[in-house]
């Protein structure tokens, strides 16, 4: 790894002074278990000329209920949040995502901010430098995006016009149907935006000068029922190559409210809108469920490698309205 | 039969508490004085030759010592035949070395890499091995136009086997009741990945002396193979203990000779190891297996014929392709028995990181593309493959032309009772409902079941010299350049020889591994390190003790043969009373040597049976293996751990798993493997294993002392065909495109439209 200065911050105005202070030439580390692969291998043009440690701000990781949610501090490691009874109690969607994430030593570092804010995991954007150089892609500034003739079989579906590379946070999957917004600080303003609004197609909403300091998630009903599915190859270690999340609400066998996100198909988690409006009003038949399936994929163009993307897409929207297990 | 003190009972691993409490030191662990670090700056392109290179830079950089570029690097070569230099005008694969750094620290060095200027003219490359064979296609080497590399290798003798062609085909197309033709690959090139990547230490002693420290699977056969291609110096070779090889570490010119031009080139030590990413895409890979072919086979299950082409891809050069080309014609015939075949190999060089030597090595490559065609045969004659397997596999007093060209006659075990408990451990015959149909089906979720076979003539092959010494104080020391690459082999080979003079084990040790102590070890390679290996430590036991008593025979007034020993004292047979101890008889200013040698002998197939049951979720594609049972006959088990260890490795290193995820996966407009990280290379983890049973028998072989004869590499071999069996059943279609991905078996249930197969 390429020397750079290494700073610790004691609270948020000082984490985020040293951002601007380095002028878009520092990053912030949390748990670290993205950001060191990123450098270490290189696969960016832009090498940061110093770190700032937000591990050391206190008040950061804790999980309060109010009134009318659960706030998360983005230092939240997401073993806090999977032992949590809190999660467990009115969002157990949350906990399901996060126990898929990577292995028990990542998930005892790794921390809820940092999985919002985790690097996409194509395998382009991530070529490490040293065999042969770092790939150019639109990610980084380049003017091409090799996966779209290349090897797409975990690229996006839908929504993808120059870069194809999808989000690879399972937790923003959840959080999306969840409704939770998140609250991002910089030297001189604070803003709360939704979830789904994080992602943009080349990156996240995030200016350089701004970091994550906490989630807030509304309380869902109690009598929806929350469901997170995660196709992988590989049971552990692995990040989704499709994912949905659900909650669904069910008034004697009738769907009174459905949210159904899909993850890994596109740059952000996606909420199907047209597969919820579908559902609402309808006894959840195996038809009923097919069809909502169907409307939920409706957009999705795959590349040369990804249709089978699509066909585990549907199934696991049919499994998460159900309510099946896996 | 008798009953040991040590063989076949379970004793604690010598090594064991060293490498579980981290004090084991492994290549990347040692350190020696003055030492730099070694890098290698790596091709863009697959194809391309060097029009200039500018290293200005990178030299003045503070901390570089050394730049070398093609220019300047001496003319050592790798391949078989030689062909491959350690920098070349000439890049072949993405990966490939242009230049290389020898640097104070790692990170300078890898400064001093971004610093170096290339100037690449690019050419076309080819990556699938009936593209590279045609006319016009990018020509890799000079001298092998078409990239076809010349059959044959000087070590396996002046015969070695080229081809299998045998009896008369026309014949065999007659009896026939069905033929079967079809074209079949394995060729998903997974990488063994053993968990510490390869890697040296050089240091030269004057001009003609070199030391190497490695963590090769073969430290010897360093000494042996690169010294007479460096002008012949002189190579002392040190081996450190391996963290895993699969076969792969066994090749080490690669990592040996860029560290030893280093080091020449700063006089100093260097230290060149790979890293994780350099390991998967610049290290070797499977080879990769295509056949056409065709089968023939009567309605009772006899094979009348088999003929096809066989191409194998060995990427940017061959060290061993074409002795895994000779081996995999030798382990066909263990597999199938018939008398009128003509496979023609083919060995062709593409633009991709090569091929190494690899646990299977050729016959595993070959069977896994065959087992498609024959189970076309076995479907059409109606027969169960465990019947098939048991009505072909070879038996003792059938013949068969092994890797040096020989007719060998088998003299080892028959097969048939490890064949038939495997089957009912595994509850085979409730099973099998009969071909392309699933064992069960639940919903969405089908169930089918899937069986393997493999042998493998080399578990005495190649030579092994050991040498035994015998303390006064009650010790033995143990003389052998075996490597630990895993399987406790070090360990096992100390029961040995505390059996045979009756010692506690912690008074037998192993020398370190130094070719300037110990004597010639091919290493332990070709499932060879019980029969091969144990035998030359054995003979050597056998021969201490025997002048042990020539020696004290005289203070009892007895002859040799009527002393015995135990625990360090000698006794004559059948008189308690008579001991004294070593030193009493040896006197405390002596040592005895017994000297150990085994030859080549390749009368001895061993033996693997894998039966395996998946389940398939027909909506997204996804494979679960639910349960492997392996069998086997060993003549005797030698550790009882270490055995179902060695049977429990069938799954990684490029086996099982080669069938259900493991994959190579090459973006062919870049030429780059695009899954060089242990996420996008799917590796299964501990966290997610099948249930794992095995019926390991003990019919004793008369030709070993112990009458053991081991199972080594091929725990893995019959694996992937067995799940792509497995699957196929389970779905009712045949599916063979390894590995078996969600993708492929939702494009052969045609829910999919069927994706463009991947090209290599």
């Amino acid at each position: 790894m390429k020397p750079f200065a290494h700073t610790s911050a004691g609270s948020v105005e000082e984490a985020v002074q040293l951002l601007a202070k380095y002028e878009g030439k520092a990053k912030l580390n949390a748990g670290g278990t993205d950001l060191l692969g990123v450098l270490k291998d290189r696969v960016l043009p832009d090498y940061p000329e110093a770190i700032i440690n937000i591990k050391t701000i206190p008040g950061l990781n804790t999980i309060e209920e109010c009134e009318e949610g659960i706030s998360i501090g983005a230092l939240t490691t997401l073993v806090d949040i999977i032992t949590s009874p809190l999660i467990e109690k009115y969002c157990p969607l949350l906990k399901e995502a996060a126990v898929t994430v990577a292995f028990p030593q990542i998930r005892n570092i790794a921390t809820i901010g940092g999985n919002l804010c985790q690097d996409t995991r194509c395998w382009y954007y991530r070529y490490p430098d040293k065999i042969g150089g770092m790939i150019d892609c639109f990610r980084k500034g380049g003017k091409r995006c090799p996966a779209v003739s290349g090897e797409n079989q975990y690229h996006a579906l839908m929504g993808a016009k120059q870069c194809f590379a999808v989000c690879p946070s399972d937790t923003a999957i959840a959080l999306t149907a969840l409704g939770a917004t998140f609250t991002a600080v910089g030297a001189e303003s604070i803003r709360t935006l939704p979830v789904n609004e994080f992602y943009t197609p080349l990156g996240n909403v995030l200016t350089p000068g701004e970091m994550i300091t906490a989630i807030y998630i509304p309380k869902p009903s109690p009598v929806a029922g929350q469901k997170f599915l995660k196709f992988t190859l590989r049971k552990p270690i692995d990040f989704a190559i499709v994912s949905v999340a659900s909650i669904i609400t069910l008034d004697q066998g009738i769907c009174t409210g459905a949210r159904i996100v899909l993850g890994a198909v596109a740059h952000t988690p996606v909420r199907v809108l047209k597969a919820e409006e579908f559902l609402k009003g309808k006894e959840l038949s195996e038809e009923i469920v097919a069809e909502a399936a169907e409307f939920a994929l409706a957009k999705a163009k795959p590349l040369s490698k990804n249709a089978y993307k699509l066909e585990i897409a549907k199934t696991l929207v049919k499994r998460a309205v159900r309510g099946d297990s896996s | 039969m008798k009953e040991y003190r040590f063989i076949g009972k379970s004793t604690p691993r010598k090594d064991a508490l060293d490498i579980v409490t981290g004090r084991t030191k492994f290549i990347n662990d040692l350190t020696v004085p003055n030492m730099l670090y070694g890098k290698v700056l790596r091709s863009p392109l697959p194809h391309a030759l060097i029009k200039n290179i500018d290293t200005g830079e990178a030299m003045r950089l503070p901390g570089v010592k050394a730049v070398l570029t093609y220019k300047d690097v001496p003319d050592w070569m790798g391949g078989l035949p030689l062909h491959v230099r350690i920098l070349d005008s000439k890049v072949r694969y993405v990966g490939d070395a242009v230049a290389l750094v020898a640097a104070e620290t790692e990170d300078i060095g890898e400064e001093a890499l971004r610093l170096i200027k290339v100037e690449y003219e690019s050419l076309p490359a080819v990556y699938d091995v009936e593209e590279a064979i045609q006319p016009g296609a990018p020509q890799l080497y000079e001298q092998f136009p078409g990239n076809v590399l010349p059959q044959g290798i000087p070590a396996f003798g002046p015969h070695s086997l080229r081809e299998l062609v045998i009896g008369d085909l026309e014949k065999g197309r007659e009896e026939a009741d069905f033929i079967v033709e079809g074209s079949y690959a394995y060729e998903n090139i997974p990488n063994p990945l053993p968990p510490e990547s390869p890697g040296a230490i050089a240091a030269w002693e004057g001009t003609d002396t070199l030391n190497v420290w490695s963590a090769s699977q073969g430290p010897h056969m360093i000494k042996v193979s690169l010294q007479r291609r460096m002008g012949s110096i002189n190579l002392h070779s040190m081996g450190t203990p391996v963290g895993a090889s699969y076969g792969s570490k066994f090749m080490s010119w690669q990592y040996v000779l860029p560290a030893a031009a280093l080091a020449k080139a700063t006089d100093r030590p260097v230290k060149f190891c790979y890293g994780r990413s350099e390991h998967l895409a610049a290290f070797t890979v499977r080879l990769g297996s295509r056949i056409h072919g065709e089968v023939g086979i009567k309605k009772n299950g006899e094979v009348t014929f088999l003929s096809g082409d066989w191409l194998v891809n060995t990427g940017a050069f061959s060290e061993t392709s074409q002795a895994m080309v000779a081996v995999g014609c030798g382990e066909v015939q263990l597999m199938l028995r018939c008398p009128n075949w003509s496979l023609k190999p083919k060995v062709v060089c593409t633009n991709r990181t090569a091929s190494g030597q690899i646990r299977g090595f050729g016959g595993q490559e070959l069977e896994c593309a065959l087992l498609p065609l024959l189970t076309m045969a076995m479907e059409k004659a109606d027969i169960d493959p465990v019947n098939f397997f048991k009505r072909n596999y070879v038996k003792p007093g059938d013949g068969y032309y092994w890797r040096d060209g020989n007719w060998w006659v088998c003299r080892g075990i028959d097969y048939t009772k490890a064949m038939e408990q495997g089957a009912v451990r595994f509850g085979w015959k409730d099973k099998w409902k009969g071909w392309l149909k699933p064992s069960s089906v639940k919903g969405v979720k089908r169930r089918g079941i899937g069986v393997g076979v493999h042998g493998n003539a080399d578990v005495g092959e190649d030579v092994s010299e050991a040498y035994v010494r015998l303390d006064p104080n009650g010790t033995a020391t143990i003389y052998s350049g075996l490597a630990e690459h895993g399987t406790g082999q070090r360990s096992n080979i100390c029961k040995m020889v505390a059996e045979i003079l009756q010692l506690p084990l912690d008074r037998v040790s192993v020398t370190p591994n130094d070719s300037r102590v110990n004597p010639y070890e091919m290493g332990p390679v070709g499932s060879r390190g019980t029969y091969a290996i144990g035998s030359a430590v054995i003979a050597a036991a056998e021969d201490a003790k025997r002048q042990l008593f020539e020696q004290i025979a005289p203070k009892f007034a007895v002859k040799p043969e009527d002393l015995e020993t135990e625990d360090g004292m000698v006794y004559v047979k059948g008189k308690p009373g008579t001991g004294i101890p070593w030193i009493k008889g040896m006197d405390y200013d002596r040592t005895v040597m017994g000297r150990g040698r085994f030859e080549p002998d390749f009368a001895l197939p061993n033996f693997m049976m894998i039966f395996t049951e998946v389940e398939v979720d027909t909506e997204t594609g996804k494979v679960e293996l639910l349960r492997v049972v392996g069998a086997t006959d060993v003549g005797q088990i030698i550790d009882p751990p270490g055995i179902v260890n060695q049977l429990n490795g069938c799954l990684g290193s490029a086996g099982i798993d080669s069938a259900l995820f493991e994959e190579t996966v090459i973006d062919t407009q870049l030429g780059r493997i695009m899954n060089p990280n242990m996420i996008d290379y799917k590796w299964r983890t501990f966290a997610e294993l099948p249930e794992m049973e095995h019926v390991i028998l003990e019919t004793p072989i008369p030709s070993h002392r112990f009458h053991a004869i081991g199972v080594g590499e091929i725990a893995t071999s019959p694996g992937p065909s067995a799940i792509l069996m497995a699957v196929t059943n389970a779905l009712g279609v045949r599916i063979h495109d390894y590995p078996l991905t969600p993708d492929k078996v939702l494009s052969a249930l045609g829910k999919i439209n069927t994706a463009k197969r991947r090209v290599k």
